[in-house]
């Protein structure tokens, strides 16, 4: 179990952690998702203990962690820059948390788990090559490697996939979480990738500006994001966010007053209000309150196509079956569905709170 | 136009050929004085029957003067030092690449600050200081003085290639269950090797070329070669031949240690130690 609490770090006149409070459970793979500069490797680095915080605490399976040196803490970390030793062979890599006084193993059984890390991890017939001679990929795999190979109170892994091509990187992300000792191990995993994100975490949590600003499951983060920023995060083609106000009969209605849309959230009359709609919640003909607009542009993704469709002086893209398509031409008029339950209702941007999500009363 | 580049090409050539004759010209001219027999030191400048005599003599100790135990004298100080400077240097070279405190760049310029006091300024009293404290003239009197010379380089030096260095690669150490101690040999060092032979390597020249320090610390037991060479110009004649043949002696261990020391000097190691 990993717990921090209040924790403030600054590195000059930058703010790096401003009051981060995060628990990942014992054996949970927790993804902490945001920007790069938002406080991710910071907040790894502090569990780790190779910084310190200004204030707050760290605690470790219920232990306070203030002053214990990161090696005695029992966890083991990937950095996004390897760190790997270049000085050494991609095996003495691997085998150096073996060989340390305080995950030492006997020589034949560190060569046997080593070669099964690296079987599991494809690197086999790299360990004998220094790791200068790897590719990124490679070495990123070597670094995993080596958090992997000794038993941990926790794995720190801080993007370490960010390195790899992409089909190998979509094949790791299923593998990883198979691995037995990931399954085991309670997992921070540190990442600007809301897809891996959404694949990865049993939970996720949102990281801005140095604060946690929404934990949840990846389903809570998903229908009930905390404001627009997160909402925006998850999801390719992101979420529509159309701009307008609350009407006199309880629902939306756009600037330009093209848009209208029934609420199932009650809110005062004349709140500046953002409704978002996600791509794929709106269909074409399907069941559902109906709008109607002019295809703007159409972008074929595979077995579905992205719609660009205008509404007015608003602009709404929408991910469709290639079938529901099929004929559509820009400027040709099309008519949408939305189900008035996928909507989510935010404030609009103020600069206090912005872009919170008004909760639902459901 | 090919004419044209030709001839500038020869113009060039001959102007390199000019300075390299005029750049050598000095080393040519001390090892012709060296190979001068004594008697006709000031008959003539280059026909003479050239002879090892010189040598012979100054690395026979005759004429009184023991230039091979000044010899092993410059080996033993220069060495000293320099062993000294990197066992005291490298711990504190790595600590303020890495810990920034209250103070620590006041420390460090002050350690740099022995680089440019003239050494002069400071020999009359360390003298006195000498002569009390019984280490005129001793090994150790001028391994420490040296420190003067040595310690700063190494330190400033070698701090610059331990900033060079992400701490990344000792963090990662740290959390593979090393203590800090373990993370700075097994890691960090072997990274700056290279860093380490060049700037001992400077260091060893600087302490051996050293010459104000053992002419005023030292008399005789801890003389070095330096001031030992100049011991042939003193008697009846000065004795060119002689002097110009020890300086030669005493060029060899330096340009030994180049030579030797040459492959490290290049090898950029942390090639490939993290993404860029």
């Amino acid at each position: 179990m990993i717990r921090l609490e209040g924790v403030h770090k600054t590195y000059g006149k930058t703010t790096a952690l401003d009051g981060l409070d995060l628990e990942v459970q014992e054996g949970e793979f927790f993804c902490l998702l945001g920007p790069s500069g938002a406080g991710k490797t910071t907040t790894l680095k502090t569990v780790a203990g190779l910084e310190q915080p200004d204030s707050g605490t760290v605690e470790l399976d219920g232990k306070d962690m203030a002053g214990v040196e990161p090696y005695d803490r029992g966890v083991a970390m990937c950095f996004e820059s390897y760190a790997l030793y270049p000085h050494r062979s991609a095996y003495d890599n691997l085998a150096s948390p073996l060989r340390s006084p305080r995950h030492r193993l006997p020589a034949a059984e560190a060569r046997e788990r080593i070669g099964a890390i690296a079987e599991l991890l494809g690197i086999s017939g790299l360990l004998d090559r220094p790791v200068g001679q790897l590719s990124n990929g490679q070495r990123q795999r070597v670094a995993l490697g080596r958090v992997l190979v000794r038993p941990a109170r926790a794995f720190l892994l801080d993007e370490p996939l960010s390195h790899l091509d992409a089909k190998l990187r979509q094949q790791m992300r299923a593998e990883l979480k198979a691995i037995g000792a990931v399954r085991r191990t309670t997992t921070l995993y540190v990442t600007h990738d809301s897809l891996e994100a959404l694949a990865l975490g049993d939970r996720i949590g949102v990281i801005r500006d140095g604060r946690i600003v929404q934990t949840g499951t990846r389903e809570e983060i998903w229908h009930r994001p905390f404001d627009t920023e997160v909402a925006r995060a998850f999801g390719r083609p992101r979420i529509n966010l159309l701009p307008g106000v609350i009407a006199s009969d309880g629902g939306f209605r756009s600037a330009d007053g093209k848009v209208e849309l029934p609420l199932g959230v009650p809110v005062r009359e004349n709140t500046d209000v953002l409704v978002g709609v996600r791509p794929r919640d709106i269909t074409i003909n399907g069941p559902g309150h109906e709008l109607t607009g002019t295809v703007y542009v159409t972008e074929v993704l595979g077995r579905s196509v992205e719609v660009t469709v205008r509404l007015g002086e608003q602009q709404v893209s929408l991910v469709a079956p290639r079938a529901d398509t099929a004929g559509l031409r820009p400027d040709d008029p099309v008519r949408l569905t939305v189900r008035p339950e996928n909507l989510l209702l935010f404030e609009a941007d103020r600069p206090e709170r912005p872009g919170r999500r008004i909760e639902s009363t459901r | 136009m090919t004419l044209q580049k030709r001839l500038l090409g020869w113009l060039a050539d001959a102007a390199l050929i000019l300075y390299f004759v005029f750049a050598l010209f000095p080393i040519a001219w001390m090892v012709i004085l060296s190979l001068k027999p004594t008697n006709q030191l000031f008959s003539t400048y280059f026909s003479f029957s050239p002879t090892f005599d010189g040598y012979r003599t100054v690395l026979g100790d005759s004429e009184g003067i023991p230039f091979v135990r000044f010899f092993v004298n410059s080996l033993v100080v220069s060495v000293g030092a320099v062993v000294l400077s990197l066992v005291v240097g490298l711990p504190a070279a790595y600590a303020s690449a890495r810990w920034r405190f209250k103070g620590s760049e006041n420390l460090m310029f002050t350690l740099l600050s022995f680089r440019f006091a003239p050494e002069l300024t400071v020999i009359i009293p360390l003298f006195v200081l000498y002569q009390k404290l019984g280490l005129f003239d001793t090994y150790v009197g001028m391994i420490w003085v040296l420190q003067l010379v040595t310690l700063p380089l190494i330190v400033w030096i070698m701090r610059s290639y331990f900033a060079d260095l992400t701490p990344e690669l000792e963090q990662a150490a740290l959390l593979d269950g090393y203590s800090r101690k373990q993370a700075f040999f097994k890691v960090a060092l072997p990274l700056v090797k290279p860093g380490v032979a060049a700037v001992s390597l400077l260091a060893f020249i600087f302490a051996w070329n050293n010459f104000v320090f053992p002419l005023i610390l030292t008399s005789n037991e801890a003389q070095t070669v330096t001031v030992g060479a100049l011991s042939f110009l003193g008697g009846d004649r000065p004795k060119y031949n002689l002097t110009a043949a020890a300086a030669l002696v005493s060029v060899v261990p330096p340009l030994l240690l180049a030579l030797t020391i040459q492959r490290y000097l290049v090898r950029g190691l942390s090639f490939g130690a993290v993404k860029s």
